[in-house]
Formats: structure tokens, C-alpha cells, sequence
């Protein structure tokens, strides 16, 4: 909650301003039944018909001052709740962008999604009640403070309903807030069913399951009313009763004050003015007591943004980075050692030699550490022990930047943005001339399917865009590495998600892009490892043998036994 | 009590069954309506006597009579306990029944939508159909449970505190009411602006959060490219252009609401000159300008809720259209109304001149004749488009032919029942798709009664009991998010299960394409053929092992069967498929 706070630091001037805005409404709201009063007692009662007139201007002039702080209010709220929860959402996004591979493979997309929208809501909510809420609670004090001077006795009695409906407020707000919480997570559990069905009509189509997976729905259905329910029942009680509070007060006030006003006691402006108090206060008790109960949901919220915030990148530039010399792309493992965090030993006394230009393809079993070597070299984990260093120096002595620039790496899963397919082989470039990137593209041989689409280089891809198949996604991700003009490539599984025929047009392209260049690639069909000058079998962590794929198959049983299936099969 | 959301059996409902149902719902929700509606004009009379009794205990005390000023006091009273109960009775009827109508709609809706064709499924996006059962429904849902009941609270309250008004003094009812067109039209022009800032606000949430989530999606690609600070910078401005929509909201409320602030107080001024020059006159008691200052609070409120509900509304009348769209979509492979029982399934398929376009204008199989013996394991080849997976998806009734006919055991699909038919013939996805929920429930998916001595037997028959052992809860292992905590061959594995489980007499399968690493392959190639022992089986091939199996090879180019023969004969005949296997035998040689 502190920390939440001193953020409000950077936006002083809105927070101020509201603030003021909202004291000067609060007096207002306060001043106005006074006038009504001096107008009932001075001038009706007084009988003062001269008096009328200008002090009912009075009246006026005090609704246009109300309404000015009403106004700056709003708005200085709203600008000092959208900027935090804008400026807060910018930092999160750069963060999450910083966080190592390490991180996104423990968090799931969705808890970072809700960290930048729904936990930020929580957090913009209190910010923007913050200026009110001051005001408010202001407003509770003075007007007791009021009433009790003008009659202890009536001020005192009508003064319950404020810790009354406050203490009400409070608890049907957390009440509320408790099971709209609920009803949401069970909004959010029957999404994930219908867009599970949907994902998965062909199965549920090909099993005739509609009735079952209906009956998923009807469960969630019912738990949705049945919460739902309670809330209604909540809301039914709470809601009249609120609006109880004000008329109950009047009614005491009717009866004592009306005494009073016949003792002599109290003036009919007076009572008046007692009455209008309890309408006034009504709403904004509401509100306060609402305000109270978020506070603690709206403190996690912030809690789990800050903590987010907080996660420091385990991998970053090195304090005094050393520049990357000029070089042929010479990739060196000296007794390199690796596990993920809490797992067991990928890598143990792991050496690997790649001389600069040569072409190396890494076979192994399933785990057994083949994608963590590419990983390592491009910086994406740390090693537990030993080096891993390109053409002489350690990587983790280099800027990311100059690192990766010089390690291309195209994923198993080919991810492509929601933009242009030029904009996407550009990723990595973005000042690339549109020549640059055909060339990159013909290198990939992706140039004559881009050529064949409507727009070109221009169409745009993804969700809201053209489909492309697995092979040609894999080239555009392939031509976006080219176009790097990187020292080392490294195509992980690249060719793992296409069919044959496809997988032979990609072998193409990758024949001229590896040429003069270290490429290290990670595969098990046999025409692709053919591409490699050497071939590298890892087997529980270590390099167990090298050459090429017909010598490792005649020497290495297990070499063999690892790659026999796919032969068959 | 929940009967009435209807069974997950039951048949697909049509628009008119569907029509009728909500018009036979609307009749008991009328009754219910007509109380709710009665307890809410209670409610708003007993809160609009409270004034009246401040009045008349106001002339009590100007004529000092104790006795009077009490008796008010507890008429008052007794109003507001009026008041409380009919208040909460009417607001928990409205909603209520609100939520009920609720229920059943996501059930409906639901049902409907998942006894649609494939067909359907395959040409809409699957996020904008989602969509339409939830945040769609959720739009209904606000205006049921926030709007309905203070439109109706709002509209009797603004009726009731005229009616007051005239009751207690005309002129200065009049005067009031000569700010009504003030009012109106400030509201008018702030709905106007605020529906275009709001709609600016939805399209840029929208935005923002999908650059979120592509920015969370592909990290691993910003990172190896360094594209951090761009990224940054990229997001920055979406982000950017969602605040300028919020505040652009943010200035027309902070206009709105001083004006009706400002609007309220010219009010209490218009009254105070007109009402106390009346008192001095002698023409009107001081209690009834207590009174009527008292309502006034009660005339503009209702008016600014009417004004913050009509966005409500709207959306969610655009919400219902949206649904209603789907709702009024009829299955285009429906079930025959009087089937054909098939007790014994044999598995004899046969296309019988078979067309077919998903377009009728843009035919994509053209007149298909193939007999495919009981037993019978045939691989399709071909290349992407040639119609092959078309082929496959006819021969499950996903789609009905435009012409010829498809049969199992001589009888044609159309006339088959789809229990039946789901026995008869069953497409395994080899992708392996799983549902969130047990391994059990994956497995046993197709039917839901199968023991765990069954699913035992299945997973031990297909050689993967030992692997299911090794799993921390058995069959009790939770899947997670589409089976991500599973390697993919082992989802494949637990789709063989699946399909071993249902137990069709002709499985029709699309081949992964994914490599996976050899030693799982071994294992779910074992499983398959096992899978596959004594059943029917049309298998789309995309590599050479397959076909090789196959009893016969069917391959097809353009929409037609241009070879059909076993992989021997055919690769003899240096025909298409001798080229096809040309290429297949390159990728599994090295040099």
C-alpha cells in the first residue's frame, strides 16, 4: 500500500488538484443547506421579502462554485487514474519484455495478462476515489461538527447514522466485492470451456460429445446463478437499506426537531438544514465504506504488480561489457554445466568446438540437452558452470544487443506479429531497405509465395490476416534471421512441424543461407542432418561422438537406436 | 429446481423451438414481472409519502400540536418499513428472474451453437464465437441485473415526484419543470459524446490488449532480436492512444455531471424565490416548501440514471442481435428424422459419385467413386488441396455431398442416426486435442461410462500403461491448458486411447505432420497399428511408411482419384505417386 502511494509522487499536480477541487466541493456541499437555511429563517420566517432575492443569488453562486469542484474533481481524478494506470502498464510491458526465457517458461501468459489489465484496474480505481474519499471523510467530520453545534442533543443522535451506514456499507461492500470476485472466476472458467469446445469440435463432433460437453456448460451455468444468487440476495437487503438511512434521520429529526422547533429551540431553517445533511451524506458514506472494503483487494492487486516489477532480469548486460572482436563465428564450450531452475542436470562437462563458417548438427534424445546448447550461446539461460564463449570472448561478458546480433536463432515454433510480412522479416532490422529484405527473402525462398499473395510483401499477417502455412511461416522466421546477417545461425527443430514435401523446399533454402556460415542445426530427419559438415551426438549431457551421419550410424549403436525409428517409421 | 435449464440431452433446438420456448419462459416471467412491478410502484409511493408526512408534521409544529406531529412521525415510520420490504422483494424478483433467464440462455445458446455443422465451425473465427457466448451474454447480464430494475425505479420515480409536485403547488411545479428541457437536452448532447468516446475507449482496450498479449507471446523473438526498446516504444503509443480515448470520456462526464450539479442547485433557487414569496403571501405552508425542496432531491437523480443506462441498453440490444444470429443458424448436417437403425456395424464404406464444394459454385471433388472393404486400410495421398482432407471430412458427415452418395454398410450416411454413426465411423485428429480435466476424462471422452479397469485395458492393449504409471496421479493427472504439461507424442498417444476406447468400426485419421523424436514415434507408430487391427481405416498420409502399410493407396489430384493401387504397383507405374514417393525417399536419406 506504501509502495502504491509513493507513486502517487509522480503525479503530484493531478493528485493536488483533485484533491483541491474535491475540499472545495466538500465545503460547498456543506455551505448549501446553510444558505437554504439563512434564506428560510432570514427571510420566509423573517419576513424579510427584501432579503430574498440576494440571498437566494447567494445560493446560486455557492451551485456554481459546487459545480466547478465537482467538475475539477472528475477530471483531475480521472487524468491522475489513467495516467498512473497508462504509466504503470508502459513499465510493466517493458519489463515483461526484459524477463529471461527462464521466467516466461514458469509464468503463464495469462497471470502477466491480468497483472497489465485487471490488476491495474484494481489499482487505478483507488487512485482515481482517492481525492473523493479525502473529501468525504472532511465532510463526515465537519458536518457532525456542525450539527452538534447547532443541537447537541438532535446532532448527536443523527450523528449514529454515520458510523451506521458506514460500518453497512463496509460490510456489504466486502460481501460483494468477495462473491463478484467468484462470480468472475467462474465466468472465466466457463470461457475456457466454450472456447475449449470450440477449439476441439472436431473431436467433440467425431465422438458425438455435444450432450457431454453441454452438460460442462449446464454445471457452469448453474454455479454462475447460484452465486449470482447470492449476490441479488445481498444487494436486496443492502440496497433498500441504504436508502433507508437518509429518511429514518429525517424522521427523528422530524419528531425531536419538531419538538425542539416548538420549544423554541431550533429554528425551522434549522431543521431543514438537518434534514438536507442526511440526504447529502447519504451517497458519499456509500461510497467511503465501498471504498474501504476494495482497499484490501486493491493493495494485492498492487502488491502482484510491484512484485512484478520488482523481478529483476537474471540476465542483462554485463556492468563493463567488452566489445565483441571481428570474427569468423568461432563457437567454443569449455566444460559447460546447466539445469533449469529446481530440475535436474541438462548439460555436465559439456565440450563443443565449432570453428567459424563449419556447420554442425546436434542429434539426441528427447532431454537431452540439444536445444539448451543453441539457448546457451545466444544468451538466453546462463550456464551453472564452465564458458560458452563466441570467437574468444565469454558471452556473458558482451552486450545483449551485440550478442544476438551476431546469434540468430530460428525457433521450433515459428512465431510471427500481427503486421506485414516485410515488417515481420524486418523484426530485427527495421531500418533494412525494401531490397535488403527481397534478398532475404529469396535467400529463405520464401520471395515467390510472398510474391503470389495479394498485397505482396504488404499483406498482413495473423489473426486478423493472411494464413500462412507451417513451411512458409518458417521461412519468412528464416528470412528474418538471414536478413541479420548474423556470424552464428542456429534453426532449432525448424523443420519439425512440416511434411516432406515442404520440408524439402525449406532444406533449399537453408542450403544457401548456412553457406560460409557457423550454423548449428537441431534435427533427426536424415536429409536434413546431411546438410551439416559434422554431425554431433549428445547423449546425458555431453558430446558422445561426432562425424558425419554415416559414420556415427555405423560406429554409434545408440546413435542408431535413437534415430532408427524415424528410418522405419 | 434445475430441470428448467434444460437437460443435456435432448435434441437440437430450432430457432421457432427456441422462439416458442423464450415466449412460453416470457409467461411466467409476465406474472413474476407483474409483482415485481407492483412491489416497485409500492416501494416508490411509500418513499414519495415520506415528504408528505414531513409536511404535515411541519403544520403540526406551526400550530404547536404534539399529538399530530407524532402520529406523522409514525406514519412516516410505517411507510418506510412499506418501503424497505417492497424495495427488496422487487429487487430481488427482477433480478431473479433476470438470472434465470440467464442460466438457461448460456445452456441454449451453447447447445446450439456445438450441434452446428463443422462446416460453420471451420468458417467462423473461433475467438469471435466465443465471444458471443460470453461477452455477449455478459453484456445481457449487466443490463438485466444493473438496468431493467432502475429503469423501471427511475421512470416511476420521475412520474411520482411530478405528480407530487403539482399536488403541493402548481406554479412552482411548473417552475421546475421549466429546467426538464435543460436537462434533457445537456443529457442528449453528453450521451452523444460519451457513446462515440466510450466506443473509441472499447476499440483501444481492445488494442492494447492484444499487443500485450503478442508482446508476451513472442518475447522469446523480441529478445533474440533485441527488440526491447522498439517493442517498448511500439507499445507505448497504443497505450498512449488508449488514454487520450479514456480521457476524452473522462471530459465529457466531468462537463455532465457540474451541469446537472449546477442544474439541481438553479432548481433550489427557482423554488426558494417562488416558494417563500407563496409562504409570505400566506399562500402556502412552510411544510410544504420543506416538502417539496424534499423531492426535488428525487427529480434529477432518476433522470441521470436513465441517461447511464441507455448505454447499457444499447449494448445490450447489439449483444442479442449478435446472438440471435447464431441462434437463428440451423444445422446444415442435420440428423434424419427417421433413421435407420444399424445394429451390426460391418465397416464397408463406399463413395458413390461423390461432389462436393464447400462453395457449391467451386467444386473440390468431382464425382469420387470408391469402395473401401470392411477391414480394408487405405492411405490417401495428394497434394495440399487435392481434396484429400475433404475426402475424409465427407466420409465422417462433417459435410453432406452436393451430389452421389456416401454409405456405410449400403446405407447412406444421411439416413444413419448419429449414435450410430458416431459408432460406425470416427475422425482421430492424430494432433491428439485434449480437454482440460483428468487424464481419465480425456481418455474415456467418447464414452463417459467406461470403468478404469477399461481404460486400463486400452492404455495396456496400446502399449502405454507403463507410461500412464509413471505419471504422479495415474489417470488422475490433471491436463492442463489443451495438454501443454504433455509432450505432443503423448498426446497423440492419449487420442489413440481415446479412439481405441470408442471403439469405431472405420476410423478416419489425418497423420501429424510434427516429427517427433524417434523414440516416442516408435511408440505411438506401435499404438497406432494396433489402433487399427480389424477396423476400416482411411488413413491421410504425409509420409511414405504409411502408404507403404496401406492395403491400397487412393491418390488424388484436383479433386479427383488420379491412382489407386497398392504402393508396389504404383510405384512401378512412374506415375504421380512415383514422383510423390520420389521426394518422400529423399527426405529419409542422407548422402
Amino acid at each position: 500500500m506504501r509502495l502504491l502511494f509513493s507513486l502517487l509522487a509522480s503525479y503530484r499536480r493531478e493528485a493536488v488538484l483533485s484533491t483541491l477541487s474535491a475540499l472545495v466541493w466538500m465545503v460547498m456541499v456543506i455551505i448549501g443547506p446553510y444558505l437554504t437555511k439563512v434564506v428560510i429563517d432570514r427571510a420566509i420566517e423573517g419576513e424579510r421579502r427584501d432579503l430574498l432575492l440576494p440571498l437566494v443569488g447567494a445560493v446560486l453562486a455557492a451551485g456554481v462554485i459546487k459545480a466547478l469542484g465537482v467538475g475539477g474533481r472528475r477530471y483531475f481524478a480521472f487524468l491522475l487514474s489513467y495516467r498512473a494506470e497508462t504509466d504503470l502498464r508502459n513499465r510493466i510491458f517493458e519489463h515483461i519484455q526484459r524477463l529471461e526465457f527462464n521466467y516466461h517458461d514458469e509464468v503463464p501468459t495469462g497471470e502477466l495478462m491480468s497483472r497489465s489489465s485487471s490488476d491495474l484496474s484494481q489499482v487505478r480505481l483507488v487512485y482515481a476515489m482517492l481525492p473523493i474519499t479525502i473529501a468525504n471523510v472532511a465532510m463526515f467530520v465537519v458536518v457532525v461538527a456542525v450539527m452538534l453545534s447547532i443541537d447537541v442533543t438532535l446532532g448527536a443522535l443523527v450523528s449514529l447514522a454515520v458510523p451506521m451506514l458506514l460500518y453497512i456499507a463496509n460490510t456489504y461492500a466486502r460481501r460483494v466485492i468477495d462473491i463478484a470476485t467468484d462470480v468472475q472466476q467462474k465466468l472465466a472458467d466457463n470461457t475456457a470451456v466454450i472456447a475449449e469446445a470450440i477449439g476441439g469440435i472436431r473431436v467433440v463432433k467425431s465422438y458425438g460429445q455435444e450432450a457431454q460437453e453441454t452438460e460442462k456448460i449446464r454445471m457452469a451455468a448453474i454455479g454462475i446463478y447460484e452465486r449470482s444468487m447470492e449476490l441479488i440476495k445481498n444487494r436486496a437487503i443492502f440496497i433498500p437499506l441504504f436508502e433507508l438511512v437518509a429518511p429514518i434521520a429525517t424522521a427523528v429529526i422530524l419528531g425531536i426537531g419538531g419538538l425542539r422547533v416548538i420549544e423554541g429551540a431550533l429554528t425551522p431553517g434549522e431543521f431543514y438544514q438537518f434534514a438536507e445533511y442526511m440526504v447529502i451524506l447519504n451517497f458519499p458514506l456509500r461510497l467511503t465504506g465501498w471504498f474501504f472494503a476494495e482497499i484490501p483487494r486493491a493493495s494485492a492487486a498492487g502488491g502482484r504488480v510491484l512484485d512484478l516489477l520488482k523481478t529483476a532480469p537474471e540476465i542483462a548486460d554485463p556492468a563493463h561489457p567488452v566489445d565483441l572482436p571481428p570474427g569468423p563465428g568461432d563457437v567454443r564450450f569449455s566444460n559447460v554445466a546447466f539445469r533449469y531452475p529446481d530440475g535436474p542436470p541438462v548439460l555436465d562437462g559439456f565440450d563443443l568446438h565449432v570453428p567459424g563458417g563449419r556447420s554442425v548438427a546436434l542429434v539426441g534424445a528427447t532431454g537431452s540437452g540439444k536445444s539448451t546448447v543453441a539457448y546457451l550461446l545466444a544468451r538466453f539461460y546462463d550456464v551453472t558452470g564452465g564458458t560458452v564463449s563466441l570467437d574468444g570472448v565469454d558471452v556473458r561478458s558482451v552486450r545483449l544487443s551485440e550478442l544476438r546480433n551476431e546469434v540468430a536463432v530460428v525457433f521450433e515454433e515459428t512465431f510471427l506479429f500481427s503486421a506485414s510480412i516485410r515488417d515481420n522479416i524486418s523484426f530485427g532490422n527495421p531500418d533494412a531497405t525494401d531490397d535488403q529484405v527481397r534478398l532475404a527473402a529469396r535467400l529463405a525462398q520464401a520471395h515467390g509465395f510472398i510474391s503470389d499473395t495479394v498485397d505482396g510483401y504488404e499483406s498482413m499477417i495473423g489473426e486478423r490476416g493472411y494464413s500462412l502455412s507451417g513451411g512458409q511461416r518458417q521461412r519468412i522466421a528464416l528470412a528474418r534471421a538471414v536478413l541479420r546477417d548474423p556470424r552464428v545461425l542456429i534453426l532449432d527443430d525448424a523443420t519439425s512441424s512440416v511434411d516432406a514435401v515442404t520440408e524439402d523446399e525449406i532444406r533449399n533454402a537453408l542450403k544457401t543461407v548456412m553457406a560460409g556460415r557457423t550454423t548449428i542445426i537441431i534435427a533427426h530427419r536424415p536429409s536434413t542432418l546431411a546438410l551439416a559438415d559434422e554431425v554431433i551426438f549428445i547423449d546425458e549431457g555431453k558430446v558422445v561422438a561426432s562425424g558425419t551421419h554415416t559414420e556415427l550410424l555405423e560406429r554409434v549403436p545408440r546413435y542408431s537406436a535413437v534415430l532408427a525409428t524415424a528410418e522405419v517409421g | 429446481m434445475y430441470a428448467r435449464f434444460g437437460s443435456g440431452e435432448g435434441r437440437t433446438e430450432g430457432t421457432w423451438e427456441l422462439l416458442r420456448k423464450a415466449a412460453s419462459y416470457g409467461k411466467g416471467l409476465g406474472w413474476v414481472a407483474t409483482g415485481a412491478l407492483f412491489a416497485t410502484i409500492l416501494a416508490t409511493v411509500a418513499r414519495l409519502a415520506g415528504p408528505a408526512y414531513v409536511r404535515q408534521g411541519l403544520d403540526a409544529v406551526d400550530v404547536a400540536d404534539r399529538q399530530a406531529l407524532f402520529q406523522s412521525v409514525w406514519w412516516f415510520v410505517g411507510a418506510l418499513v412499506l418501503q424497505y420490504i417492497s424495495q427488496a422483494i422487487s429487487q430481488y424478483w427482477v433480478s431473479g428472474v433476470g438470472e434465470r433467464y440467464l442460466a438457461d440462455l448460456r445452456v441454449r445458446a451453447f447447445r446450439h451453437l456445438i450441434d452446428l455443422d463443422v462446416d460453420f465451425f471451420s468458417r467462423s473465427k473461433a475467438g469471435v464465437l466465443v465471444s458471443r457466448l460470453t461477452s455477449d451474454i455478459e453484456a445481457l447480464t449487466q443490463f438485466v441485473k444493473e438496468g431493467a430494475i432502475n429503469v423501471v425505479t427511475s421512470i416511476l420515480t420521475v412520474i411520482g415526484v411530478t405528480i407530487a409536485m403539482f399536488l403541493i403547488d402548481t406554479s412552482m411545479a411548473l417552475a421546475v419543470l421549466a429546467l426538464m428541457p435543460i436537462l434533457l437536452g445537456v443529457s442528449v448532447v453528453f450521451r452523444i459524446y460519451a457513446d462515440r468516446a466510450y466506443e473509441q475507449v472499447r476499440e483501444h482496450i481492445g488494442r492494447v490488449l492484444g499487443a500485450i498479449q503478442e508482446g508476451i507471446s513472442g518475447v522469446r523473438v523480441v529478445q533474440a532480436y533485441t527488440q526491447e526498446h522498439r517493442q517498448k516504444l511500439e507499445f507505448g503509443r497504443v497505450n498512449e492512444r488508449y488514454f487520450d480515448a479514456n480521457i476524452a470520456a473522462a471530459k465529457a462526464i466531468s462537463a455532465y455531471f457540474p451541469a446537472v450539479d449546477f442544474l439541481r442547485t438553479s432548481g433550489l433557487a427557482l423554488i426558494l424565490v417562488v416558494g417563500g414569496n407563496r409562504v409570505l403571501d400566506g399562500e402556502m405552508s412552510f411544510g410544504a416548501l420543506v416538502a417539496f425542496l424534499l423531492y426535488l432531491n428525487w427529480f434529477f437523480e432518476p433522470i441521470v440514471q436513465i441517461s447511464n443506462l441507455y448505454n447499457l441498453l444499447q449494448a445490450a440490444l447489439a449483444a442479442l442481435s449478435k446472438l440471435l444470429g447464431i441462434l437463428d443458424r440451423e444445422a446444415a448436417v442435420p440428423e434424419a428424422i427417421d433413421p435407420v437403425p444399424l445394429p451390426e456395424i460391418v465397416g464397408k464404406l463406399t463413395f458413390d459419385r461423390v461432389t462436393f464444394g464447400y462453395d457449391p459454385a467451386v467444386p473440390i471433388l468431382h464425382g469420387i467413386d470408391l469402395e473401401i472393404q470392411a477391414g480394408e486400410r487405405i492411405a490417401i495421398v495428394g497434394e495440399t488441396g487435392s481434396g484429400k482432407s475433404t475426402l475424409a471430412k465427407l466420409a465422417v458427415r462433417f459435410y453432406d455431398p452436393l451430389g452421389g452418395t456416401i454409405s456405410l454398410d449400403e446405407v447412406d450416411l444421411v439416413s444413419i442416426g448419429f449414435e450410430d454413426l458416431r459408432r460406425g465411423v470416427a475422425l482421430v485428429p492424430q494432433e491428439g486435442f485434449l480437454f482440460a480435466g483428468t487424464l481419465r476424462d480425456n481418455i474415456r471422452y467418447a464414452r463417459p461410462d467406461a470403468g478404469d479397469d477399461e481404460i486400463w485395458n486400452v492404455c495396456a492393449t496400446l502399449g502405454i500403461a507403463e507410461w500412464v504409471g509413471t505419471l504422479p496421479d495415474l489417470l488422475d493427472t490433471e491436463v492442463r491448458e489443451r495438454g501443454s504439461r504433455f509432450s505432443s507424442g503423448e498426446r497423440q498417444l492419449v487420442a489413440l486411447a481415446r479412439a481405441l476406447l470408442a471403439g469405431p468400426s472405420v476410423i478416419v485419421m489425418d497423420e501429424a505432420t510434427s516429427n517427433l523424436d524417434p523414440e516416442t514415434e516408435g511408440v505411438v507408430e506401435a499404438a497406432l497399428a494396433t489402433l487399427l487391427e480389424g477396423r476400416t481405416a482411411i488413413v491421410i498420409a504425409h509420409r511414405l511408411a504409411t502408404a507403404e502399410r496401406a492395403d491400397r493407396v487412393v491418390v488424388m489430384d484436383d479433386g479427383r482419384i488420379v491412382e489407386i493401387g497398392h504402393h508396389s504397383e504404383l510405384v512401378g507405374a512412374a506415375g504421380p505417386y512415383a514422383r510423390l514417393s520420389e521426394v518422400w525417399q529423399a527426405a529419409q536419406t542422407s548422402d
